[in-house]
């Protein structure tokens, strides 16, 4: 920008009008920016310094609030919910970057290398699932595993396979987790596929050609090419994944409401029903400020990873 | 250079050696993937036009006549018209907060770097990394004192604040990389800053504008946890909320009817994505690479 500043500098009538030409510019600034500081400080910042003061408080909206210290963020983890949606949401991220980013990465590959006329728009259709909106996609998540109606119930009682119609998908503590990230892979994968095709497909020609010249097969292309030089994008996108799934409210509330018992709550689900069915809100406000807390650790190592990128 | 080997394959199959056999396999294996994102999507076809003892008697025959009964059920009780509407409310009311307010932010942090500025600038992209659930019950309070509780502002206009960072960004560095001889042309004939602003610069930042209407009306559409919080009374309801009311409602018991609901409530995504998928995936992978 220090561009800018010398053609500033040697504007004609600079130094007549200086003043005037100043006010101007302080003006056209302001008026350019509060907008956006606006809607910051009164939609963002305001409810996050509300969000720490009432995390200490005991208040239900209603009554007084009570200043409590640490004490709601103690009681949280002392509590089975809590414990149970942090839990989830820590073995959604692991299980999230290693099945989702290299299944993903997997058929990004594919489709970049093994690219003809019938593989070409299958990329196309892979992001669909993530364009549809989470409520329909957790409807066809049901669609598919609900008892009795369900697709894969249905099918099953069709063909006589007593063993899988009697699995409940939804309703078994242990498996209703898995269905749900079963509907979630399904979801999101599309999305991993496009950003790392798109950096597949940025690997220069002239690397490719020698590749192909020295006759690497798609397995040696894949191990000593395209994965050390897309691994930035690879790390990239598993924190994406990772601090995603700090946040993963839509997809089990909508199916499972957090149950059976707690065994699909996350975080999100807690700090709902603390908030908005139990009325509890220094409680969900505590929730809120472990779920900023743990998006900020994921980000904080995002960007060591980038500073990293750009020392080399 | 000089020594550049002549290559002696086809340009533009520039790629590892593949067998035929390989290709074959991965290409099945890619197929059947498509096949199962699609599946869920056409499934309810088959049941749709069913009656619910057709249904139970054989539900994976093909129906014997076409009824478009449980369409119909289906959409009284989603009410979807209203949905429709309610939902684009929204949209429009996020594009015409965010688009702007982004773009002019954009703009003096690319264009009039100062102290002050560089400063704002963080102070904006710091709320890029607010999770929206951290603030919901202040939110939510918040919507109270403004009166501004279960109607469609009040969910639009938090939804703007946790966009702008994001788009402001996006701007900034849209414009930084404008070349800057027609700006100061313009002020050399004496343009002022507004006249730069919006009849030199913004038409040049058309891109991102698309991009940004594009991407802010996606992420309204598909909003569900705002909603959820905001809208309480059901003629307010935007369609996510009502899909699902209708899934907690009416449950999978009676699969036309829910088969009827789901083909109802993919059918506008899907024919918006069909029409533009093309900029939809641009759109989000340069809004990826670049954020």
């Amino acid at each position: 920008m220090h561009k800018n500043a010398k053609t500033f500098a040697i504007m004609p009538g600079k130094n007549r009008s200086k003043k005037k030409r100043d006010w101007n510019e302080l003006i056209f600034k302001t008026l350019l920016l509060t907008p956006a500081v606006l809607f910051l400080v009164v939609f963002m910042y305001y409810p996050i310094e509300e969000t720490f003061r009432l995390s200490m408080t005991r208040s239900t909206g209603l009554g007084p609030t009570v200043f409590v210290g640490f004490q709601n963020y103690v009681r949280l983890f002392q509590n089975e919910e809590f414990l149970m949606g942090l839990k989830n949401v820590l073995r959604w991220a692991f299980w999230s970057v290693v099945i989702q980013i290299p299944f993903s990465f997997f058929i990004a590959f594919s489709l970049s290398v093994f690219k003809n006329r019938i593989t070409k728009p299958l990329r196309v259709i892979y992001y669909l699932a993530n364009v549809l909106p989470s409520a329909i996609t957790a409807m066809l998540g049901r669609f598919v595993f609900a008892p009795r109606h369900g697709v894969i119930p249905s099918l099953a009682n069709k063909f006589n396979w007593q063993w899988l119609a009697r699995i409940d998908f939804l309703g078994d503590p242990k498996l209703a987790f898995w269905s749900i990230f079963a509907v979630a892979t399904w979801a999101y994968c599309g999305f991993y596929v496009i950003y790392l095709m798109a950096n597949i497909e940025q690997i220069p020609k002239d690397i490719r050609e020698s590749a192909q010249l020295d006759g690497a097969t798609p397995w040696q292309y894949a191990r000593y090419i395209v994965i050390p030089m897309t691994s930035y994008a690879i790390r990239i996108v598993s924190i994406l994944c990772i601090v995603g799934s700090m946040k993963i409210f839509d997809l089990p509330w909508l199916m499972t409401t957090g149950g059976p018992g707690y065994a699909t709550s996350t975080l999100g689900i807690v700090l709902y029903k603390s908030g908005f069915v139990n009325w509890q809100y220094g409680r969900a406000a505590a929730v809120g400020v472990v779920i900023f807390l743990l998006s900020l650790f994921f980000t904080i190592i995002q960007f060591s990873l980038q500073r990293k990128e750009s020392d080399l | 250079m000089r020594n550049q080997p002549t290559i002696s394959v086809p340009l533009g199959r520039a790629y590892p050696v593949r067998s035929k056999l390989t290709e074959i396999v991965v290409t099945a294996i890619l197929i059947l993937l498509a096949l199962a994102v699609i599946l869920p999507l056409v499934l309810p076809f088959l049941f749709v036009f069913k009656t619910r003892l057709e249904y139970n008697y054989n539900p994976w025959g093909w129906p014997t006549e076409i009824r478009w009964i449980n369409f119909i059920e289906a959409w009284r009780a989603i009410r979807i018209g209203e949905g429709l509407l309610n939902t684009f409310y929204v949209c429009l009311g996020a594009i015409a907060c965010t688009v702007p307010t982004a773009a002019m932010a954009g703009y003096i942090f690319a264009r009039y770097r100062t102290k002050v500025t560089e400063v704002l600038f963080y102070f904006v992209l710091a709320g890029y990394f607010v999770p929206v659930q951290m603030v919901l019950i202040p939110l939510y309070q918040l919507c109270g004192l403004l009166n501004i509780t279960d109607t469609l502002p009040g969910l639009f206009l938090p939804m703007t604040a946790f966009g702008i960072p994001f788009w402001t960004i996006i701007y900034r560095s849209f414009f930084t990389g404008l070349p800057n001889e027609l700006a100061e042309a313009a002020r050399i004939d004496g343009a002022g800053h507004a006249n730069i602003f919006f009849r030199i610069m913004l038409p040049l930042a058309k891109p991102a504008t698309v991009l940004a209407t594009l991407l802010v009306f996606m992420g309204a559409w598909s909003d569900y946890l705002l909603s959820l919080i905001m809208i309480n009374s059901a003629k307010n309801y935007t369609m996510q909320l009502r899909i699902a009311s209708f899934m907690n409602q009416y449950g999978v018991d009676h699969m036309p009817r829910y088969a009827a609901a789901t083909i109802i409530a993919a059918a506008p995504t899907v024919i918006l994505y069909i029409i533009g998928h093309r900029w939809i995936i641009q759109g989000t992978l340069a809004g990826a690479l670049k954020g």
